[in-house]
Order: C-alpha cells, then sequence, then structure tokens
C-alpha cells in the first residue's frame, strides 16, 4: 500500500515568504513536494475562505504565511492576517480540525533554510496525523 | 426537474400578473432590478435562461409577504427555491456575503467523519444523557466567534434556552456532533447537501429516541417542520421554545430587572419563518406581556405585516439589505421603544450589522439595544444570563 | 461572452527546469486542459524568439489568455506582460507559473517533480480563465526630490539632481551636513583630507539655486505614493535666525558652559552654543536646548549680549514644513558599534583604548589635539594596536564583514608611522583589500616596518606579568601563523569597530515603508540587479544605510539613486498601478470597515447622488487586500487578486 502524502496548500505573501521560496531554489534547498504555494500580495489579503476551501477540496494541511511585523511592505498586514486568523482558529476548532493541519507562520525573504524546515515539519505532522477528516475521498 | 415541472408543482400558472407581490415586497421596494411578478412572467413565457442566469433570481428574501396576500395562493418562495436548485447546476448562486465562508462551513459539517467540539459552552447549564426532549443548538458555536465583531452572542441564546428549559423542570439532551439544519444550502439551491446534512440529523437523533425536539431558531423549526419530512423520516414533535413557554408562563415567576424598576417599551420582530411560514405570532407576545416592567409596542407592520430583517441565506446582501434594514430600524425606533427584541438568532446578527458605522462621516440614527426574548426571558428569572 | 483561448508555454530554462521536470509532458498534459488552444515547451521563454513565440500565436491563434510556466514571476512577470502588451493583449490578461525556484530547483525526483509542474500549470490556466483587462492610467507628479540625510551620500545624491535643474529638498538631523566623512581626517588609499573633498560640495549644496537645505530637521510624516509624497518635515529651532547669523563663533567662545562635543566624539568639547565644527554648513549656531541655562534655568543669556549680528532668539519654535516630492531618496547613514558591548577590550574602561572615529579627530589637524597622536596623559605613544573586526565578523554581534575596516586600520598605522616613532602591531584575522589601490597601499605599509599578527585579540588588559608590560595596556592573541599565543604590550589600543545600522533604523523604514534585512539595514529590491531601489516605488536607499561601504562606493550609489530618483520624475507622469481595490456599489452597505482598516487612508465612506458608499482613492491605494478581508457582503475586491480567481486557484490545485 503507498504511504499517505499529505497536501498541502500554503498561501506566501510575494515580498517575504514566496521570496523566501524562491531564494530556497535558487540555493538549491531540497524541501518535500507536498506543498503547493499561492501567491498573494500580503498576508493580510489571505480570505477565511481560502483557508475553508482547501479543506473542503481536501487538503490536509493549510499554511498562512508571511512577513515579520516589522517587515510588511504594507506596514500591518502581518497584525491584520493574526486578527483573521485567531477568528477563523475558533470556528475550526469547533469543526474539529486538528491544530497541526492549520498553520500560521512568519517567514522573511532572508529566511529561506526556515521555509524548507518548516515544510519538512509539517509534511512529518501530517503523515502522523493522516488525510484530513474533511476529505471525501478514499483514505489510503 | 425543469422549469415546466416546476411550474406544475408550485402552480404558478395560477399567477394572475395582478403585482400585488411586487407591491408589497420589501425588496422591489429598494431593489428596482427585481419583481417577483416579473420573475414568474419569465418563467411562464419559457425565457429560462434569463431567469436562471439572472442575479436577482437571488435577491428574493422567501419572507412571504408575497405569498401571503396573492389571490391565487402562489407559493413565490418555494417556486424561487426550485428554480434557484436548477440554477445552482448551472453554476449560479448569487452573490455570497463573508465571502461564502458560512456555506463551505456548512459543505464541510456534512462530512461523515467528522468530530466536532460544539459544546464548549455547556457550564451552567444542566443537560442529560437520556431525556424526552432534545435541543436544537443550531449554528450558534460557528456564529459566535464569526459575529463577535457585531457584539451578538448566540451562544447565551443556546445557553439560556437550556437555563429557560431547566426553569421549567426540563433537563433537555444535546447532540455533541450535531449538524447544521441545511436550511441556507436548500434554499439557495444545494439540495445534495442539504440532504446529507438531514440524514446526518435524523440518524443521530433517533439514535437518541426523542420525542421532542425544542428550537430556538425559527429558521432550524421551519426546516425540520416542513422541509426534512420530504427527505427523512422523523417522528418527533417539534416546538419553537417561545410556544413552550407560553404554554407554560404560570409555572415561571419572572420579575422586573432589579436593576432598572421603570417600565421599559420594547417592540418585536416578527421572524419571517416563525410568522409568515408558520403562523407563530401570539406566543412570543404572551411571554413579553408577562415580563414585569416591559410594555410591548407594535411597529407600523406587525404581525403577518412585519417586514422581513433584509438578508435571507446570507445571498445577495447589498446595499437593497442595508436600506430594508434601516427602514425596519427606523420604524422600531419610532415606536419609543428602547430595545428591539428579536426571536430568530439571524434577525439579530442582521439589525447589529446594520448598526456598524465606522467612517469618519456617519449614516442616519438606526442605533438600538436588539435582544432575543429567550435572553429577555432568562434574565427575568433572576439568574445570570451572561448576554 | 467570448471565448477564452489560452496559449501555454513551458520553458526548459536550459536543464534548469527541463533536467528535473518532464517539459514536453507538462506540455502535452497543458494541451488538455479546458479551454487551452495550444501548449508549448521552449528552450528558454524569456530569450528575443521565446517572446516571439508568445507574440505569434497570440496574433495567430487569437489568444487572449497566456500561460508561462518556467522560473519566479518576481524574475520575468513583467518580461512576459511587455511582450503580451507589444502583441496586443492586455498584460493582466497573463499569468505566471513558478516551475523553477518553486518545483525543479527544490525537489529531485522526476516524476514527482512533473506531476507537480502539472498542478501548477493547471492551477495558472484556471486563474487565468478569471483575469480581466486592466488599464494602466497615468496622472502627473510632483517634479521635486526629497534627498534624507545629508552625509556624502545625500551631498552626492541632492547635486547630481539639482544639476540637472530638479528642485531637492535636503533634509539633515544635525545642525550641519557632512555626516561622517566630515569627521574623517584621511581617507585610504590616496589619503586625501578628507574635509578638503568634502567641503567643497557641501558649500555647493548650501548655494544651489535647485537645492533647498533644511538642516536640523527632520521627517516627522510622508503620505501618498511614487510621484505624490506628501511630507512633514520638523525644522527644529536652533533658537538662532539663520537669515541673520554669520558664524563668526564669538557666541560659542564667550559661552560659559562646555559639554562633550558630539562631532569630536566625546575627546573634544564644544558650547552648548555652537557650530558643530568650522566648515559646517549651514554656517550658523545653534543652541543645544536640553543643556543651556537659560532653558533650564532662565538666567545667562550670554550669547545674546555678545551678538554683533542680534541672531539670537530665544522665542523661535519649530517649524512644521509641509512639502510635496515626487521621489525620495534615504541616504541616512550608519552608527558605528558601540565598543563598550564587547568589555574585553576594556573601552571606557581604559583611558588609551581608542574607537577609530576617535583616532580620526585626533589625527585630524583640525581636531582636539591638533592632529597630533597622543595618550591621555598627553604622551606621545611608543607603541599601539590596532585591533581589527570589533563587533563585525562576530556571531555574537553582527556576522557581516564591515568592509572598510581593514583599510582604515592600515591607514592609522600608516598615520602612526608617518607622525610618531611607536611600533604599530596590526592584529588582523584577514586583510580585505579589494578595492583600487588597496592591495597597493596594504604593500607600502608593510614595507614601513608595521607588525603583522594574524589573530583576532581576545583581551586587553593593564595587568602587567613582566616588567616589560608595566603601565602598558596588553593585547591578548594568539599569532595562528606562528601557532603561539603572544602578549602585545602597547601604549595605545585603537579598536576598528563595525558599522551598523542607525539606531532608529526601525522607525525610519517604518516612515518610508521599507523594508530591512536580517542585518538590519534598509533592503534593496534586488542584491544584484537593483541595489539603490527598494519594495516601494519611489523611495531609493544609498550609502551605508543599504550597508557598511567606503566613499568611492558610497558616492556610486548616491548617483546610481539620483539616477533612479530622477528617471521617475523626468517623465512627468507617474502610472497608477490598476492592481488595487474597487467598490462594488452595489454591495456596499457603507458600513466604513474598510475605512477602518486602512492604514493608507484609501477607502472612504462618501456620499454619492444621495446614496452612502465606500470609495477608493486609486492614487494611495496600494492593494494589500485588508480591506477586501473584512468587507462583510464581498462588495470590495482586489483587481487581479479577486476572491474568484484565487478560490479557483485553490480548487484546480485539489482537485486531482
Amino acid at each position: 500500500m503507498a504511504e499517505f502524502e499529505p497536501k498541502i496548500i500554503a498561501f506566501c505573501c510575494n515580498w517575504c515568504t514566496y521570496a523566501a521560496a524562491d531564494i530556497a531554489g535558487t540555493s538549491r534547498i531540497h524541501y518535500p513536494a507536498n506543498v503547493r504555494i499561492v501567491r498573494v500580495m500580503c498576508s493580510g489579503m489571505v480570505d477565511p475562505i481560502y483557508i475553508l476551501k482547501a479543506f473542503e477540496m481536501g487538503a490536509d494541511g493549510v499554511l498562512v504565511a508571511g512577513c515579520h511585523e516589522a517587515d510588511c511592505h504594507y506596514l500591518n498586514g502581518p497584525l491584520k492576517c493574526d486578527a483573521m486568523f485567531e477568528k477563523l482558529k475558533k470556528v475550526v476548532n469547533v469543526l474539529g480540525l486538528e491544530e497541526e493541519r492549520l498553520r500560521r507562520e512568519m517567514i522573511a525573504a532572508a529566511e529561506a533554510p526556515i521555509f524548507a524546515e518548516l515544510i519538512e515539519e509539517m509534511v512529518k505532522q501530517l503523515k502522523k496525523l493522516g488525510p484530513s477528516p474533511f476529505r471525501e475521498r478514499v483514505k489510503v | 426537474m425543469n422549469l415546466e415541472d416546476i411550474i406544475k408543482e408550485t402552480k404558478t400558472y395560477y399567477c394572475l400578473e395582478c403585482g400585488k407581490c411586487t407591491s408589497i415586497c420589501p425588496v422591489s421596494r429598494h431593489n428596482s432590478n427585481f419583481s417577483p411578478r416579473l420573475m414568474l412572467e419569465r418563467a411562464l413565457m419559457g425565457f429560462e435562461d434569463e431567469l436562471i442566469h439572472d442575479r436577482e433570481l437571488f435577491s428574493c428574501l422567501t419572507c412571504y409577504a408575497c405569498s401571503h396576500l396573492c389571490p391565487s395562493d402562489v407559493d413565490y418562495p418555494v417556486f424561487t427555491q426550485k428554480v434557484r436548485n436548477l440554477a445552482s447546476s448551472q453554476g449560479e448562486h448569487g452573490d455570497c456575503a463573508h465571502s461564502g465562508t458560512l456555506f463551505s462551513l456548512m459543505r464541510l459539517i456534512s462530512r461523515s467523519d467528522i468530530k466536532q467540539k460544539r459544546l464548549d459552552w455547556l457550564d451552567g447549564c444542566r443537560t442529560s444523557q437520556k431525556s424526552e426532549v432534545l435541543y436544537f443548538v443550531g449554528c450558534a458555536p460557528y456564529f459566535e466567534p464569526i459575529f463577535q465583531d457585531i457584539e451578538v452572542s448566540p451562544v447565551s441564546i443556546a445557553r439560556n434556552s437550556i437555563k429557560i428549559l431547566n426553569a421549567l423542570g426540563i433537563e433537555p439532551m444535546v447532540l455533541p456532533n450535531e449538524r447544521c439544519c441545511g436550511h441556507d444550502l436548500l434554499w439557495t439551491g444545494d439540495v445534495e447537501t442539504f440532504k446529507k446534512l438531514a440524514q446526518l440529523n435524523a440518524q443521530m437523533i433517533k439514535e437518541t429516541g426523542a420525542k421532542k425536539i425544542v428550537f430556538s431558531c425559527p429558521e432550524g423549526y421551519r426546516t425540520f417542520k416542513i422541509d426534512y419530512p420530504q427527505y427523512v423520516e422523523l417522528d418527533c414533535e417539534l416546538m419553537h421554545i417561545t410556544e413552550l413557554l407560553a404554554q407554560n408562563l404560570s409555572t415561571l415567576s419572572l420579575r422586573a430587572k432589579r436593576s432598572n424598576p421603570e417600565v421599559k417599551k420594547v417592540t418585536y420582530q416578527d421572524p419571517c419563518r416563525l410568522g409568515r411560514h408558520l403562523g407563530i405570532y401570539e406566543p412570543p407576545r404572551e411571554i413579553i406581556r408577562a415580563i414585569p416592567g416591559m410594555k410591548l409596542v407594535e411597529m407600523e407592520h406587525s404581525g403577518d405585516e412585519s417586514i422581513c430583517c433584509g438578508t435571507s441565506a446570507w445571498t445577495n446582501c447589498g446595499s437593497y439589505s442595508k436600506e430594508i434594514r434601516v427602514e425596519r430600524l427606523l420604524e422600531a425606533r419610532a415606536t419609543g421603544a428602547g430595545m428591539l427584541v428579536t426571536a430568530c438568532p439571524k434577525c439579530q446578527i442582521h439589525f447589529k450589522c446594520a448598526m456598524v458605522d465606522k467612517g469618519a462621516e456617519k449614516g442616519p440614527d438606526i442605533e438600538m439595544e436588539v435582544m432575543d426574548i429567550v435572553t429577555l426571558v432568562a434574565n427575568a428569572l433572576g439568574g445570570k444570563s451572561g448576554e | 461572452m467570448e471565448e477564452i483561448k489560452v496559449g501555454v508555454y513551458i520553458c526548459h530554462c536550459g536543464l534548469n527546469i527541463a533536467g528535473t521536470v518532464d517539459v514536453e509532458e507538462v506540455a502535452r498534459y497543458a494541451q488538455g486542459l479546458p479551454s487551452v488552444v495550444v501548449a508549448r515547451d521552449y528552450r528558454y521563454m524569456c530569450s528575443d524568439p521565446g517572446q516571439a513565440l508568445i507574440k505569434d500565436d497570440i496574433k495567430n491563434f487569437g489568444l487572449n489568455r497566456v500561460v508561462v510556466a518556467s522560473c519566479s514571476p518576481r524574475m520575468h512577470e513583467p518580461t512576459f506582460r511587455r511582450a503580451c502588451q507589444d502583441a496586443g493583449l492586455n498584460p493582466y490578461l497573463f499569468e505566471h507559473a513558478n516551475i523553477r525556484e518553486h518545483c525543479s530547483w527544490v525537489h529531485d525526483d522526476r516524476q514527482i517533480a512533473t506531476e507537480k509542474a502539472k498542478d501548477l500549470v493547471r492551477a495558472a490556466v484556471r486563474r487565468v480563465y478569471y483575469h480581466e483587462p486592466l488599464e494602466i492610467k497615468e496622472r502627473p507628479l510632483n517634479p521635486n526630490v526629497l534627498v534624507v540625510g545629508g552625509g556624502i551620500a545625500g551631498i552626492q545624491a541632492a547635486l547630481d539632481i539639482a544639476n540637472g535643474e530638479h528642485r531637492v529638498y535636503l533634509v539633515e538631523k544635525e545642525p550641519s551636513i557632512g555626516g561622517h566623512m566630515a569627521q574623517l581626517d584621511r581617507t585610504f588609499p590616496t589619503l586625501d583630507c578628507s574635509e578638503c573633498i568634502l567641503t567643497p560640495k557641501m558649500t555647493e549644496v548650501g548655494q544651489h539655486p535647485f537645492i533647498t537645505l533644511l538642516a536640523y530637521s527632520e521627517v516627522e510624516e510622508v503620505l501618498g505614493s511614487v510621484g505624490n509624497f506628501k511630507v512633514k518635515v520638523r525644522k527644529k529651532a536652533r533658537y538662532v535666525d539663520e537669515e541673520k547669523c554669520t558664524g563668526c563663533g564669538v557666541c560659542e567662545e564667550k559661552c560659559p558652559w562646555k559639554v562633550d562635543s558630539e562631532f569630536e566624539v566625546g575627546i573634544g568639547k564644544r558650547g552648548v552654543i555652537y557650530l558643530p565644527f568650522a566648515q559646517a554648513i549651514p554656517h550658523v549656531a545653534t543652541i543645544d536646548k536640553e543643556r543651556c541655562v537659560y532653558f533650564l534655568k532662565g538666567k545667562c543669556r550670554a550669547c545674546e549680549k555678545f551678538c554683533d549680528a542680534k541672531a539670537i532668539d530665544f522665542e523661535q519654535e519649530d517649524e512644521i514644513i509641509e512639502l510635496e516630492a515626487g521621489s525620495i531618496i534615504l541616504t541616512t547613514g550608519y552608527d558605528l558599534f558601540d565598543a563598550g558591548r564587547i568589555p574585553q577590550y576594556g573601552y571606557g574602561r581604559y583611558d588609551n583604548v581608542l574607537t577609530a572615529l576617535e583616532f580620526e579627530r585626533m589625527t585630524c589637524a583640525a581636531g582636539p589635539t591638533e592632529g597630533k597622536i597622543l595618550l591621555r596623559d598627553g604622551r606621545q605613544p611608543e607603541s599601539a594596536a590596532i585591533i581589527h573586526c570589533v563587533g563585525s565578523r562576530d556571531e555574537n554581534y553582527h556576522e557581516y564583514c564591515s568592509r572598510v575596516c581593514c583599510m582604515y586600520g592600515l591607514k592609522y598605522a600608516h598615520l602612526i608611522k608617518e607622525n610618531t616613532q611607536a611600533e604599530v602591531y596590526q592584529m588582523y584575522i584577514d586583510m580585505r583589500c579589494f578595492g583600487e589601490g588597496f592591495e597597493e597601499f596594504y604593500r607600502r605599509v608593510c614595507d614601513e616596518g608595521v607588525n603583522f599578527i594574524r589573530g583576532k585579540v581576545a583581551k586587553v588588559t593593564d595587568v602587567a606579568l613582566t616588567e616589560e608590560e608595566q603601565g602598558k595596556l596588553i593585547a591578548i592573541a594568539e599569532d595562528t601563523l606562528l601557532g603561539r599565543i603572544v602578549r602585545v604590550p602597547v601604549d595605545m589600543v585603537i579598536l576598528c569597530p563595525a558599522l551598523e545600522p542607525r539606531s532608529d533604523a526601525e522607525d525610519v523604514a517604518k516612515l518610508f515603508t521599507i523594508n530591512r534585512r536580517a542585518d538590519g539595514f534598509f533592503m534593496e529590491r534586488h542584491v544584484k540587479l537593483d541595489p539603490v531601489a527598494t519594495a516601494t516605488e519611489g523611495v531609493f536607499i544609498a550609502g551605508c544605510c543599504e550597508g557598511p561601504k567606503d566613499i568611492p562606493d558610497t558616492v556610486a550609489q548616491a548617483s546610481a539613486a539620483a539616477a533612479k530618483a530622477l528617471s521617475v520624475i523626468s517623465r512627468g507622469r507617474v502610472v497608477i498601478e490598476p492592481t488595487i481595490a474597487q467598490v462594488n456599489e452595489a454591495l456596499c452597505q457603507a458600513c466604513g470597515r474598510c475605512e477602518e482598516i486602512c492604514d493608507f487612508h484609501a477607502p472612504k465612506v462618501i456620499s454619492k447622488d444621495g446614496v452612502r458608499v465606500s470609495s477608493v482613492d486609486a492614487a494611495l491605494c496600494k492593494g494589500c487586500g485588508a480591506c477586501a478581508v473584512v468587507c462583510p457582503t464581498g462588495a470590495m475586491s482586489i483587481r487581479h487578486s479577486t476572491r474568484e480567481q484565487i478560490n479557483s486557484m485553490v480548487e484546480a490545485l485539489l482537485e486531482v
């Protein structure tokens, strides 16, 4: 039987985390291929519907990543994202979504190795946790 | 089901084109692009595409103001519901407020293997594992965090409902993995997911052996009473908490709020689903009149003439919805009442949302207290209600 | 509705992508996607023939959407947008899939990488379906330039722009321009006198008809965007009328109170009313309000009594100046690392441990010792140790190399040799002599008999172990070339401290909406290809605020930033990014949540034909998306990042 490969959707802000992933590429830092990055201009642009839709469509894990508070190109995007995220966490908690499946991180453009490590960590955690209970597909 | 079938089923061919529906419709009053009569006319003339792809198909509040007056007894809301089902199969769904997150949640809740954590708010409430009565909680645990910024607490309504049931000597069961009743999905055309939710709920309720289900949400109540029987079998007596309360007023000792002995004028919003959908107008009024220190004053349009709170199923919520709410709130303020009493969590949410005015240039003054009747009663019971 | 016709192009990027991803397979897969009319793979899509493929297909197939799967959009999105535009297709009908940085370069399994590439292409094709053509509008701009920071970088930039006959506002927070370069004595490797080469430029700035010099001033607020910045500057009160003051200096002579001079780095004094140095521009006095006895106790006013020009004005107030500029250049310079943070070197404890800037003031003929190299007690040193990498190349303080210290360390060695009989010990880890004339200078200093000891000094102590060490400072290091611990007894220790970002760099970055790097200096847009631009349109950086560098590099960057600033304003109009917020008025309920959350004051609830709606000021909106997230009805959306577009990507990525 094939090993369960979790699917991760990562919403990454253009100026910081997306750039960090780019630099991971330029530096040839390898990490698991389970992640698919969706580019947003700012972590403050991430709407809760994107995250809920990801879980609806069968994602096993979702990452929302952007600048550190001091670095945001639009000044306070990370704080706005945090406010959205705190509210959403309460909602998905009622749904019974495990905490490890939805993550909020701040990764600067200069922190490519941290991005790669994070993906490694998420994949390991999600493999242990198993497929999302919201998947309608046959479990492996 | 195709458009012809829908017309036959809802008997819309009886329509006289008299226009009474449009003249009373709150949406038509503010949105000249919407007219129930014209929608029907398009259907009857076979303009299926225009009908299905018209955004205004999703503007109807399904409030029954039209059908209530219709000389041909056309069921316009059900007609709309079924045409929306047709439209949904072609990818149409109107504009979903809150980015469609509520609908996404409903779909997630319909998955079979989930284990929700819905009952953290139960402290102070007495429930039981085996009772004749089941209290249907509804979407309160989800609405609580989602609408925290407009200062409503749907979970307080649930908590206060159980406190009231306790005061009536009932320790109800609550489902730990209760599903959304599916009302919003049904009315916007997603019958498939609605069916799943109905099946899951019916299954769980049967397993409890409950004989009676009490609702504090009129939408859940209406859905179980009128819509579920078409899809699932559930042999339970169904009641809105105001019906139960009105029957048992004598057994409750209600007293005025100690902090404010003056008589408080309040007015009451008839929810569409409780009022025109199910004919329940008097019980909530009896309850208000029974609370010492409360004086009920009626708005210009009350009872079966009541005006809807402006949005149904989070769909096509826009500038016209706001206009409807402003109009209704000005009516409420014109009564001189200091409080608007609601009996539906959605009404409370929509009216409170209309009061949000954060721009530098302010709008009309429509600020007033909006309280659910369950909380009103729980406060008068003397114990802490937590609103 | 028009039929959507998508063209998909998979780039090999030589072997960069094709070496890991089966690009032909991905192209075949793309061909089968809905609405895709043509799918190709090619070696280098960004090349002229690559772009020609797109342009030809647009014409021949009537394509109205284009997807390129190649490197990061941060590299070539503008390239392919331009290609589309050249072929008559709106540039926003293009979407870029990143299958290099995010795929072929980070995964090694060919099958897995190819599957991922297919997912990314599928998502891009789905998203581009929902793209709308967007109009790039233009608006007139303000042709002035604001330069913040009056050191050599700011001076150079201001002159370059002013010589092009554009107005420059040069804001400097100290009472005089000149920055750190004014404090230097000789500059390596030519040993030019710093003041001699700087002063003519400073004078030119002071007299230039196109430069408005706002010294003793600080920027307090920056609003607007490229082409139309609205800036508030606080001109601090000197309590001296600039128009009347002749800079004669009598007031400073007569001032009874003397305090440490910042210019002399604490080894010399100045009056409480003072000119910071002899060649100060503007050449006017300033009263240090915090220390002035009149402000503190209501007494004295001696300066007023002796001022012939009647320039003293104790009633003077700070002035808020509002100005407009089309572009901004930040040249705020550096701070010197506080060597006291490394207690082992004894700075602040021992009298004769000096920092580089202190030594500069010492050797300067106009300085507190009139150019004589002296110990604290007035004697000439018989020996000196110069310690490199103080706070640089050090995990505990700053990882980076400060670039200039090796050279100025050698300069000090040379100056000591030239002016004294002292033995000089250069204690270093590496000798970084990379520039023009640098290696040659190093050879020269070697030939002058300077002792080079390769070893980082661990400690400076005054505890003598031998007769020879009595009364000396002993630098303890391992001479790594000899493999021996050495104790070097000297009279004077000169530390080469790191250059670090200004202590207020975080506040300045926030004020001008720019980022900082991990090391704290301002972040350039691209390390190699755009070193003076920042992520913020219209704001440029130059000099040491961007990272440690010497004077030639600083001047080069300053001129580069000036060129960039000029290219913004010389067109006379600025492009308004169309990827900003827009309001669907039918859905707007005028709740004001958008107005509340926006940091740039772009959306506002207004009355339009009797109806209240939100309205977005296109010039102020940055397209960050925060307002769209808080809008309860979906009335607010961001062009080119709509919910429909992003949702479609999420669906496409997960549906297989």
